[in-house]
């Protein structure tokens, strides 16, 4: 089976903006704010990788547990310093989200300032940087293909799993939904939030530390692709994470091959305008669907064809 | 001192251009920051595109004013290389600005104001048309999709900006008329001057709106929009005509900066810097309070301009860029303002509403049972830090 680089490279980077996304939805959905700062964890993932590589040796692979853990600790820590202690001050939600744009300049530059320790100590170009040669070849892909995809499925798997069955994802459903009236059935909501914070900082560095293995890699790059997870997080409704599913690999498709597409049709300038399409995006759904993949679907539902497929059906999905 | 820079004609150097420089960036984050604070602070719209607003003042000079200049120039006789094209209007330009426009501003200095009034007019109606257009996503639904969609706005501008090359020369940038040509003095001044002039003058604006009875239905909006809304207010309505007003206002400053570089470059218009800097200004000063919003900005632009000019002692303890480091602390301020100082360093007064009888007020002491209050109430706005009791 010959399937084709940009094909490969979409499907990546999907894979990529809906572990991303899942996260972003998650954080709004316990914390109830935007995390803009969701971006720059996947930047400390693609430096954790770089590090593994260049500075280390061995192969980026390595990076992914340990980003995950450093990512849901760092994480964690950030819900501790500053958001937890905004939020225990009666802090609203723009100044919640102020603060997360003030975690996300925080981290950009420190990263920078990491890129400029790496040269200054190992004399290393950490500026910008590629590492698809440390990749592993198999059956003529990229290692990363099969494993980004796989990844971006177990995820999925795996959090469908923990919502649905576990005590801990019910928990946390349950919060997310009325923290109130979760704490007086006997739910731990710090705890739950705690969790929730490490789970989506550790998926959101997980995530960056597969970026670099396919693409040009900047300490800016986390912090640019914030975009792209926000328009698949809204894409798929804003509150619902299997929404956010949908939505990010939607975007993250969308976002390589219509720029592909376009500069065979339109001319090569068209490249340079690509961080337009997620924002195309946001817009589009904001104007004609504020609720998103979700609202459509509430809406098919309660059409006749809609209701006549779901007695089909036989039960309600989702 | 700055008295004495505006009498000198000679030009200016030294410690002379730093209190100039500090002058000028001032009067523009002042602009910035209490149009930002007519928005947040009192009307609670967390405008996060203020880089938008600025860098469509900013396009207005180098797009419209430098191409009425050139056609009014070539209308008094003199002969101008092409610039209609775009490799044109980028690689002609300096030849175009300095060597041929200037001289003929500089002997009709009557042409210059007008132009640099027109580009001021011009950008306000601009900043205007982009407050609207930047408000119809997201301006109805909740504050966090707003904030959303404006960052997103303020990186497409400047995507824009980077590679149109007929607005400001693409990444390249491109000179502005001077129009302070026919001035014997230092350019700079002039506009430092005039930026401050209007600051002041957006200063009483807003205090004069803010203390109409459209300031107190803002910050009723602020503090809860449906009720607001249930007495028969237009909520969305209002909340993007106070949209569209401060964004002209924050479009001058963006005009002014570019006729104090005489020069256009979208890398000037960066969105942390003319986004979370005033942001930052706001937040140390205190949401909702003018005089706290000089005192921000006084303290930052101070502290960052200081910083720039001392780069060189700087740059022997650091071995990365002091960007980097501006950054840092950016970040690092914003938090630590929002948590030990949420109300900024003056905290916002309540507004004087005619009609209402203070003295009884004051006069009438409300009792209150704080015996039955909660526990977690009494603590006020204090709060630990390590293992504090949670209070929900």
């Amino acid at each position: 089976m010959i399937i084709p680089a940009i094909w490969m490279a979409a499907i990546v980077y999907a894979s990529e903006i809906t572990i991303l996304s899942i996260g972003f939805t998650l954080t709004y959905l316990t914390a109830k704010i935007p995390n803009f700062a969701h971006g720059t964890y996947a930047g400390v993932g693609i430096y954790m990788s770089y590090t593994m590589s260049k500075i280390l040796g061995i192969t980026p692979y390595v990076a992914f547990p340990i980003s995950f853990i450093l990512g849901g600790i760092m994480s964690v820590i950030i819900y501790y310093l500053v958001i937890g202690v905004l939020t225990r001050m009666g802090g609203g939600a723009i100044v919640l989200t102020i603060s997360t744009l003030a975690i996300q300049i925080f981290l950009t530059a420190l990263l920078n300032i990491y890129a400029y320790y790496l040269r200054a100590r190992f004399k290393t170009y950490a500026m910008s940087f590629l590492l698809k040669q440390a990749d592993f070849k198999i059956a003529g892909f990229q290692g990363i293909f099969p494993v980004a995809l796989s990844i971006c499925i177990a995820t999925v798997i795996i959090l469908h799993y923990l919502l649905t069955k576990t005590k801990t994802g019910i928990a946390m459903r349950a919060t997310a939904e009325d923290p109130e009236l979760a704490s007086v059935l006997g739910i731990n909501i710090h705890r739950i939030q705690l969790f929730s914070w490490f789970l989506t900082g550790g998926l959101a560095c997980l995530a960056g530390a597969m970026i670099p293995l396919w693409f040009m890699s900047t300490p800016q790059s986390g912090a640019a692709i914030i975009t792209s997870i926000m328009a698949g997080s809204l894409l798929g409704g804003f509150t619902n994470v299997y929404g956010a599913i949908v939505g990010g690999f939607g975007v993250g498709l969308s976002e390589i091959l219509l720029t592909t597409w376009l500069q065979r049709v339109v001319g090569v300038w068209v490249g340079e305008y690509r961080p337009l399409i997620p924002m195309f995006f946001l817009v589009a759904v904001l104007l004609l669907e504020p609720r998103g993949l979700e609202g459509v679907y509430i809406r098919f539902k309660a059409t006749k064809t809609g209701e006549k497929l779901f007695a089909i059906l036989g039960r309600e999905v989702v | 001192m700055m008295l004495d820079l505006i009498g000198s004609l000679a030009a200016v150097s030294g410690s002379a251009r730093l209190v100039v420089d500090i002058a000028m960036y001032f009067g523009l984050f002042v602009i910035v920051a209490m149009a930002l604070n007519f928005q947040y602070g009192n009307a609670g719209i967390p405008n996060m595109g203020c880089a938008v607003q600025v860098i469509v003042g900013g396009f207005t000079v180098s797009a419209l004013t430098t191409r009425l200049t050139f056609w009014l120039v070539q209308q008094g006789g003199v002969k101008l290389l092409p610039y209609t094209s775009d490799f044109d209007w980028v690689y002609n330009n300096q030849i175009n600005v300095s060597v041929l426009t200037n001289p003929y501003l500089k002997s009709h200095p009557f042409l210059a104001v007008s132009l640099l009034l027109f580009s001021i007019a011009v950008s306000l109606i601009l900043g205007a048309a982009i407050g609207w257009l930047i408000s119809v996503p997201a301006i109805r639904l909740r504050a966090t999709y707003l904030m959303i969609t404006l960052i997103t706005m303020a990186d497409a501008s400047q995507i824009i900006g980077r590679n149109v090359v007929s607005i400001s020369g693409g990444t390249l940038g491109m000179f502005v008329p001077n129009v302070f040509a026919w001035y014997p003095g230092d350019r700079t001044v002039v506009m430092a001057v005039i930026t401050l002039a209007i600051g002041l003058v957006s200063f009483f604006i807003f205090r004069t709106m803010l203390n109409s009875p459209y300031g107190r239905l803002m910050r009723a909006i602020r503090e809860n929009e449906i009720t607001v809304g249930s007495v028969g207010k237009n909520v969305t309505g209002i909340r993007r005509n106070i949209l569209m007003f401060a964004s002209g206002i924050t479009a001058i400053s963006g005009c002014l900066l570019a006729f104090y570089f005489s020069f256009v470059v979208e890398a000037n218009y960066q969105r942390a810097f003319w986004t979370y800097w005033p942001w930052l200004m706001l937040m140390i000063g205190g949401p909702g309070n003018n005089a706290g919003t000089f005192l921000g900005c006084a303290l930052i632009v101070a502290m960052r301009r200081v910083i720039i000019v001392n780069k060189y002692l700087f740059s022997k303890i650091f071995f990365f860029p002091i960007a980097y480091f501006e950054s840092v602390l950016l970040g690092l301020l914003l938090i630590l303002v929002m948590i030990f100082r949420p109300n900024g360093l003056i905290p916002q007064k309540l507004l004087y509403i005619p009609g209402v009888n203070y003295r009884q007020l004051v006069r009438e002491e409300v009792r209150v049972d704080w015996r039955t209050a909660p526990k977690a109430s009494k603590s006020g706005g204090r709060f630990k830090l390590w293992g504090g009791k949670r209070e929900d």
